[in-house]
């Protein structure tokens, strides 16, 4: 009887260690991947902030189109709010998807930004903006960097939280929902701008 | 004590420690079959039973046992495993926040200054460092080498200790990573936590009966038990507490030894000790995990009712007056006057020392996992003489990888754009950019500054997630195979990212038993010399000499090889052979390099560079030597 009792007690034991690793993995791999995002958001806010002085220089040469400067810093301030909602929660899907979407317009403005300025080559050869492109494309990479890293800690994440056993506990210890990876628009667009090429 | 003493006496004192955790499961087995025993006792006399003398169960016994052996164990070895990956997984279990030299804070960033410093005196990989937010003044070092080492700093010690004294502590902690005792702390921190689980148990047992209406019948045995298991647990920690002191005292005096020998100042560690003592809150730590690791810090960080035989350090005052000798005893309150200013002068070359110029091989082996005054000052002189863009591209994962490439790029111009052409196609993106940027901006690097920028951009790389990490290293072999070969330094370089490296991103390979027999590994030792003999001496004649010299000091019956019979894939192979040396062996091994390399009395860069090398695949780090 007693033998039975201890069996049980240390198969019981053994089982919780178990679990207990199983809840304490789970935890890092979730703070790993949303500290991972913190160097994305680093990179984005460098990003964003560069572009007013973007949109300031062009503005002395570019006098006609108003439009497409306004659209850019229209699309700049909007994904600046949905950088702000995605850091509060990494790795939601909302919060990424919306995050996908403000980047996607503000390369798609840029890359009309750029098309218009392929016009004004006084523009093209001024010192600041020449400086200015090219802090964007180093951010630009960096950014992809950053992204990529994010990713594979989040593939990382969902493959622990997919594999068996964790699979099954996974829900009841809080870590119900796989995480979403953040991807972003192929901007190749902004690549063959010719800020690069002066 | 040098280097490779302290090694052995490193592993001498994981068998103590094997013994007395033994000692301690036996002790904890035998009380709790004694509880049990009364636990049986109890019911047979609470239900009347015929309670004749009690026989004594051996069946019982060994289950009981068992069950506790099987206990600890399981403890232990969870621990153990959630340890596993590196220093860093000690620092994070402690709350430590990584900090960076591009961050905001002029103290932090003093500290990293200073550790870069050491770390390039020292010619180990600089270890990342950690913050804890403590207002006591304490530090710690953790990992299993130096690969993977950490050090943490408590914002208590940024806060209130200067420049000199933050020396002082850091010098402390450089010589536990480089006496091997790292290891030692994580296989402690594992075992303790096995023999304190019973009592945390109990613990849980007690305070799940306490909260219910305790006076029922039935809960009456089970408080007893939980009592009892709390009992035993008190055992295992007096036990834990016994093997700590037991293992890690005598060390704190050596490694306050080793600070004073390192920097050659007394009052930077000295100073720091007086400003512990000096402080309200001392060295002492509220984070209740630092308890489990208190053996590893530089100051007493729990509070301890018997000092002298559970105190994990020695007292304040014997440590101060051992450094001190003139101490009166008082400790200085006051603002922090030091004789060194905060961002101390810029030192001449002849200042410095010419660390390297006349040295033999036994000098140069003496130097091993030491280092000292002229070596800061010369590491000082490397990293003032570096290229500012260069070591901010070292400290930031994005431009790490291309500071490697930049690294790798050949002299010969064809070759180079074939290169920079692989890199703009194949590599990650950004990292021909920024490698064209380095090559633009980074100016001429001398040689001997490039091995110590490795040493600042590998804690940058460890950062890399596990498929960066293999892409920047299919990037780095097929940069060096652009020209068909690989070069002597093309090696180095790759030797040395992927030893450290690979000790972090691979799984780690547990050390087996140390190879005492020297003739075992003779043909890796031909290999070895050999490349040395020929890479130091373009006529056979010098090579012979040198090798000459070389066999000499290893005692063995070898001889020299052609240069054609000895290539660098023989000598990989080679050095996984050796790393399995003892220590003496591995010392006689490196003293033999030594002689080789100065037998013609001039050092070449890329002797220094190959011995360099040589020396972090063999795990003994080696000053670099100024030439």
């Amino acid at each position: 009887m007693a033998i039975a009792i201890l069996v049980l007690l240390l198969v019981v034991g053994g089982f919780g260690l178990y679990l207990i690793g199983v809840f304490n993995t789970l935890v890092k791999l979730r703070n790993r991947y949303k500290n991972g995002f913190a160097q994305i958001e680093v990179q984005l806010k460098r990003r964003y902030d560069l572009i007013p002085n973007l949109v300031e220089t062009a503005k002395a040469y570019i006098k006609h189109e108003r439009e497409t400067l306004e659209a850019v810093i229209a699309a700049r301030n909007s994904a600046v709010q949905g950088l702000s909602a995605a850091a509060a929660d990494p790795g939601n899907a909302a919060a990424m998807q919306k995050l996908s979407g403000a980047e996607g317009n503000l390369v798609g403005a840029l890359g009309r930004l750029n098309v218009v300025m392929e016009a004004y080559p006084d523009l093209k050869a001024n010192q600041n903006m020449m400086q200015v492109s090219e802090e964007l494309t180093s951010t630009e990479n960096r950014v992809a960097f950053a992204r990529q890293a994010f990713n594979d800690q989040v593939m990382e994440y969902n493959t622990y939280k997919q594999s068996f056993p964790p699979v099954v506990l996974a829900g009841a210890f809080g870590h119900g929902t796989d995480a979403t990876l953040l991807e972003f628009a192929d901007s190749a667009a902004m690549q063959s701008a010719p800020k690069v090429a002066f | 004590m040098d280097f490779f003493t302290a090694q052995d006496q490193a592993r001498r004192n994981t068998g103590r420690l094997v013994l007395f955790f033994s000692l301690a499961v036996l002790f904890l087995v035998v009380m709790t079959n004694l509880l049990v025993m009364m636990f049986f006792g109890y019911y047979h006399s609470l239900h009347g039973s015929a309670a004749g003398p009690a026989t004594f169960d051996w069946q019982l016994f060994c289950i009981i046992g068992l069950g506790v052996v099987a206990v600890v164990a399981s403890g232990s070895l969870y621990k153990i495993a959630a340890l596993s990956s590196g220093g860093d997984a000690v620092a994070l279990m402690l709350g430590g926040e990584p900090i960076f030299a591009d961050g905001g804070d002029p103290d932090q960033r003093k500290v990293i200054n200073v550790v870069e410093e050491m770390a390039i005196a020292a010619g180990i990989p600089v270890p990342q460092v950690y913050l804890l937010k403590e207002s006591g003044i304490n530090a710690f070092a953790a990992g299993f080498s130096s690969s993977d080492a950490v050090i943490g700093v408590t914002s208590g010690a940024v806060r209130h200790l200067n420049r000199e004294q933050l020396q002082g502590v850091i010098a402390h902690e450089f010589s536990h990573i480089l006496n091997g005792d790292m290891r030692l702390n994580i296989r402690l921190i594992g075992i303790l936590h096995g023999i304190l689980l019973l009592g945390l148990i109990g613990y849980r047992i007690l305070s799940g009966t306490s909260r219910t209406s305790g006076a029922r019948k039935g809960f009456g045995p089970l408080l007893l038990m939980g009592l009892g298991l709390v009992i035993i647990g008190y055992a295992g920690t007096f036990f834990g507490k016994l093997i700590k002191a037991a293992v890690s005292r005598q060390r704190e005096f050596l490694a306050d030894a080793a600070a004073v020998q390192f920097t050659r100042n007394p009052d930077g560690i000295g100073g720091a000790l007086l400003r512990i003592g000096a402080s309200p809150d001392g060295s002492l730590l509220k984070n209740p995990h630092c308890a489990e690791i208190s053996h590893a810090f530089f100051g007493q960080g729990v509070e301890v009712f018997f000092e002298s035989l559970f105190a994990t350090h020695p007292p304040l005052a014997a440590r101060i007056k051992r450094i001190l000798p003139g101490w009166d005893g008082i400790f200085p309150s006051g603002p922090n006057v030091s004789s060194v200013k905060d961002y101390p002068d810029p030192v001449s070359e002849e200042a410095a020392g010419g660390a390297g110029l006349g040295l033999t091989g036994a000098a140069m082996v003496a130097r091993v996992g030491q280092t000292s005054e002229a070596d800061l000052g010369y590491a000082r002189i490397l990293l003032n003489g570096i290229p500012e863009v260069l070591v901010k591209a070292a400290r930031d994962p994005f431009a790490a990888r291309a500071l490697i490439c930049f690294l790798l790029l050949d002299s010969d111009t064809e070759v180079r754009g074939r290169q920079l052409q692989y890199l703009k196609s194949s590599a990650d993106r950004g990292v021909h950019a920024e490698t064209l940027k380095l090559l633009r901006e980074g100016g001429a690097l001398r040689p001997e500054q490039r091995l110590p920028l490795v040493d600042l951009a590998l804690p940058t790389l460890r950062r890399l997630t596990e498929p960066q990490y293999r892409l920047f290293l299919n990037n780095l072999d097929t940069l060096i195979e652009a020209d068909g070969r690989i070069s002597l330094f093309e090696w180095c370089l790759r030797r040395i990212v992927l030893h450290h490296l690979h000790k972090v991103f691979g799984r780690p390979a547990g050390r087996g038993p140390a190879n005492g027999d020297l003739a075992q590994v003779a043909g890796a030792c031909v290999v070895l010399l050999s490349l040395l003999a020929h890479a130091g001496n373009s006529q056979t004649g010098g090579a012979m000499a040198a090798f000459a010299a070389a066999r000499q000091e290893l005692g063995l019956e070898i001889e020299l090889a052609p240069a054609d019979r000895v290539g660098l894939p023989e000598l990989d192979r080679a050095l996984v052979d050796l790393e399995r040396l003892a220590p003496q062996l591995k010392a006689r091994l490196l003293t033999a390099c030594g002689a080789c390399v100065t037998a013609d009395g001039v050092i070449a860069p890329i002797e220094a560079e190959l011995l360099r090398a040589v020396s972090a695949s063999l795990d003994c780090p080696m000053p670099p030597l100024a030439i």
